[in-house]
């Protein structure tokens, strides 16, 4: 396994950075490796990861998620193994430490990556640099999801509102 | 193109080795060959070409989930399913030329084979009462003399609306409101038939009544269990994803009483290795159980596993997850200690060895998914079953986690989305609410009739008009003679069907047929081009769009039938509902689903994207909505089968050549029996041990405690490696032998496995 840690300081409440990173469909606005990411459910997301004219797609499950803390994961699959964690730490009312470590099998993070020695480390630090600017710029989340998973089993928050007259779904 | 049979086809049997693996290049040729048989080339190309496709034909044939867009092969269907949409675009039809030169009678005595292959039907008929012949009637006089005949009943709960899987969400949606705004909740379905026993089962341990995986999760399972399923024959394309899965590193383990082709080993005809090599192994462990043994098994599993966790403390079960999210699991625990190896070995016909050997399976595995089809739930045993599997799953924690959960394999294509919509007799009250509220008026809140109850009352006079969209209710329903005379004695049976089959030939003294659109068949209307949306059994909704010229002008499609019927039967009331609007934009019933149906918000916009809606399912958010609020562990017992000396447990099944109720032909290319279906699988021990031999003639003769005798005529014998002391033969024409009153207990779904019967050899 090939790990790198990158930490970077935010100017915002640790809630805020935390919300907008539980926000993963929307990475692609600002990051510019992740090509799409499609959510399937709170602990599992489809990714498509690319660097220059490669792509790859792979799947993640949530293991841990506790809010305003952290969250790890890990890919699904024997290919682009890899492992990783954010943990979110305040360090005063309005800023945030972020910390992102990936633990990626040789070929690395999506087989892309690590083909260049220390590129994946140099391509985290300029995607969190990308994170920072993104909400820094905003100044609020686009959305957050305050549920936790233990495990990879999902501990559900605060239900969200019913969209429809029928609030929860009886038969199958 | 060849024309339609004008004899049936010739009865000789021939019978060879059974296949040991599935699909690979003979599916191909098959599947062109019939296609090809039954219309043109260029038909065949555009209809296959764009089945499972986005925005293409969702292909009618079973429920299983396209893989995500970008990831679909451009023949992204399987042999059955191309067979059986070729079989729905056939060029073949059936004119009013055909009904005066065949009289219903004569229809009454044809071969579920011949009647199908007469092609598809053009024009409305009615038969009228005291005539022996369907006629010609206009779309005007057919629907005014059934609103007439529903608005001259005495209660609205003397009729009922049957719906078979391939209707669309929207069809399911407009004829559940019309039914309930007409003041019933007689809606049974095939879902009664199929899957019944997997909805009270989930929903009453889980609070779903649905599936909890997708795709991905099947691909990254370590261990999959496919019990009661035929995936090679009634979901082919299961098996690209098990492949997959298998080249991920799962493991997988098959428990069926047949050792099906499909269980075994799969040759992808898409890949160079399924063409040319031995492609992959399916099984890596089958258990030959005894039809109906699975409670058994599981339950034995499940004291295996808590053994397991007594020796080796912490290491075994998930005890985060029995503490936090679960009920009833020291009840459950003693309980499942107490299963009995004797009564375990005696019921599945298994070895405690063999289950021992899963158990370790199973404790080598971090993420399990156990998928079932009618194996399980068609048993008298079928919902306590599906229980103790979810007892077993509980104690891994394998649910609501990636690559693990509950996988019920559903048939018809759109089964799921049409309960989604509405389509049940026992809605309650919350979904009965949100119809008030939407429209205007308020739905009956009695609950209705199911298929079985429909047919009792039926037989009882208590029902007079049956109107059935889509399927073949006669041939699907069970108990085949009491079904038949419960049709012939209503006031008016109607059908909107796309071809003919059996329920337009055993029908009530006025009978209608009302031709329909097929799922492949271009859908105009008022506002323009329409498009459907079905939902499939991981809980996709995602849209169908036909692609061919209808197959007569005079066609109209569910939606507008039913529109129309609602307008003429209901007049200006009660309620809102824009019954116009509905049938000239389907849009417009989307808009109103999307208000009423959770996770279906925007419904006519989102679902247009590519892939569609994934509805979210409350077991993987770790919600609960049971009686506890947790995921419920159940206590559930068995009884050994009470089969006397001399006797067989019967299941009935589908051969590979055939659709639900419809066979294609007369083979069965897997198993190596050809032509002819009048056959009795039994096992070549239990045949010597009956003096019967292979190629002997005997009736097949129910055992149950009425004073009915039921009797399948005229089978031949052949042996097969069914598990010892069973029988396999084939549906329909084996539904005569399952009583009416032989349900599963709790979800009254026929059993139409595990009937007791006797061979009883007759001279030719």
């Amino acid at each position: 396994m090939n790990t790198v840690e990158e930490t970077i300081e935010i100017a915002v409440p640790v809630r805020t950075a935390y919300d907008q990173w539980t926000q993963f469909e929307c990475f692609p606005r600002f990051m510019t490796t992740v090509k799409r990411v499609e959510q399937i459910r709170p602990a599992v997301t489809l990714w498509a990861v690319g660097l220059g004219p490669v792509c790859r797609e792979f799947a993640t499950e949530i293991v841990d998620q506790v809010p305003d803390s952290h969250l790890t994961w890990r890919s699904l699959g024997q290919r682009h193994g890899h492992r990783g964690e954010v943990t979110f730490r305040p360090t005063g009312r309005d800023s945030t430490e972020v910390t992102l470590r990936l633990s990626a099998e040789p070929r690395g993070l999506t087989g892309v990556l690590p083909v260049v020695p220390g590129l994946t480390g140099r391509v985290v630090r300029r995607e969190l640099a990308h994170f920072k600017a993104y909400i820094e710029g905003h100044g609020e989340a686009s959305g957050a999801w305050r549920g936790t998973i233990r495990g990879g089993q999902v501990r559900p928050g605060e239900p969200e509102p019913p969209r429809s007259r029928v609030a929860v779904w009886p038969v199958g | 193109m060849k024309k339609p049979p004008r004899e049936e086809p010739r009865d000789d049997l021939t019978v060879t080795p059974p296949k040991t693996w599935a699909a690979g290049v003979p599916a191909v040729v098959h599947a062109l060959e019939y296609s090809l048989e039954q219309t043109s080339p260029k038909d065949t190309a555009v209809d296959l070409l764009t089945m499972n496709q986005v925005d293409g034909i969702d292909c009618p044939g079973c429920a299983w989930a396209d893989p995500a867009p970008g990831h679909r092969h451009r023949n992204e269907y399987c042999e059955n399913g191309a067979k059986h949409i070729n079989d729905e675009a056939t060029t073949r039809r059936i004119t009013a030329d055909f009904f005066r030169e065949h009289s219903v009678s004569d229809l009454a005595g044809r071969s579920d084979l011949w009647l199908n292959q007469q092609g598809r039907l053009t024009e409305p008929m009615v038969k009228r009462p005291g005539s022996d012949h369907y006629e010609p009637v206009s779309w005007r006089e057919a629907l005014d003399l059934l609103a007439g005949e529903l608005k001259a009943l005495d209660s609205p709960d003397e009729a009922v609306f049957y719906t078979s899987g391939r209707v669309s969400n929207e069809a399911a949606f407009v004829l559940q409101l019309f039914a309930r705004a007409y003041g019933t909740n007689n809606l049974p379905d095939c879902s009664n038939m199929c899957h019944e026993s997997s909805g009270f089962a989930l929903h009453e341990t889980l609070g779903t009544g649905k599936g909890t995986v997708g795709l991905d999760d099947l691909h990254h399972a370590d261990l999959i269990f496919l019990v009661g399923q035929n995936p090679g024959t009634n979901h082919p394309r299961q098996l690209s994803a098990l492949e997959q899965a298998k080249r991920n590193g799962a493991r997988i383990v098959a428990v069926n009483p047949l050792p099906e082709a499909g269980l075994l080993r799969f040759k992808n005809p898409q890949k160079a290795r399924g063409v040319i090599g031995q492609g992959v192994r399916i099984a890596d462990r089958f258990l030959h159980i005894r039809p109906g043994g699975d409670l058994a098994l599981f339950q034995a599993l499940n004291r295996l596993l808590l053994e397991a966790e007594d020796a080796r403390p912490g290491t075994v079960l998930d005890h985060a997850f029995i503490r936090d999210s679960t009920s009833g699991f020291e009840e459950f625990a003693e309980h499942a200690r107490q299963a009995s190896w004797d009564d375990v070995v005696t019921t599945t016909g298994l070895t405690r060895e063999e289950i021992e050997r899963v158990r370790d399976e199973v404790l080598g595995s971090e993420r399990v998914i156990v998928c079932w089809a009618m194996g399980i739930t068609q048993h008298k045993h079928g919902v306590p079953t599906i229980r103790e599997i979810v007892n077993f799953l509980l104690l891994r924690g394998n649910l609501g986690r990636a690559g693990a959960g509950a996988c019920p394999v559903r048939g018809h294509s759109n089964v799921q989305g049409d309960r989604t919509m509405g389509i049940w007799e026992q809605m309650p009250d919350s979904f009965l609410d949100a119809l008030r509220d939407e429209f205007g008026f308020d739905p009956p809140r009695a609950h209705g009739l199911d298929s079985v109850n429909s047919i009792k009352a039926m037989r009882e006079g208590r029902i007079k008009l049956f109107l059935g969209v889509a399927g073949n209710f006669v041939r699907a329903a069970p108990d085949s003679a009491v079904t038949e005379e419960a049709m012939r004695g209503c006031r008016l049976t109607a059908h909107v069907s796309t071809k003919l089959n059996r329920s337009h030939t055993v029908c009530g003294q006025t009978a209608l047929i009302l031709p329909t659109l097929g799922r492949t068949e271009r859908d105009h209307q008022a506002g323009g081009e329409q498009f459907v949306t079905v939902e499939n059994s991981m809980s996709e909704v995602h849209t169908s769009r036909g692609r061919l010229k209808p197959a007569s002008p005079l066609l109209l499609s569910e939606v507008a039938i039913l529109c129309r019927l609602a307008r003429r039967t209901l007049g200006a009331g009660p309620g809102n509902v824009r019954w116009e609007e509905f049938e000239a934009d389907y849009g417009t019933i989307r808009d109103r689903i999307s208000r009423i149906v959770p996770g279906l918000y925007d419904f006519d916009r989102r679902v247009a994207r590519p892939g569609g809606i994934r509805l979210p399912n409350p077991v993987n958010e770790g919600v609960y909505r049971t009686a506890t609020g947790k995921a419920m562990f159940t206590r559930n017992t068995w009884r050994i089968p009470d089969v006397p000396e001399g006797h067989l447990l019967l299941q009935t099944l589908r051969s590979h050549d055939q659709w639900n109720t419809i066979p294609y032909t007369l083979n069965d290319r897997y198993r190596g029996i050809h032509g002819s279906r009048r056959v009795v699988m039994v096992n070549p021990q239990d045949l010597s041990t009956l003096s019967l031999s292979a190629g002997d003639r005997v009736d097949v003769v129910g055992v149950w405690p009425d004073d009915t005798e039921r009797r399948a005529e005229g089978f031949e014998v052949v042996p097969y490696p069914t598990a010892r002391g069973s029988a396999a033969a084939y549906y329909p024409e084996t539904q005569v032998l399952v009583p009416l009153d032989s349900v599963a207990d709790i979800s009254n779904q026929p059993t139409s496995k595990g009937i007791v019967v006797r061979l009883e050899r007759v001279t030719p």
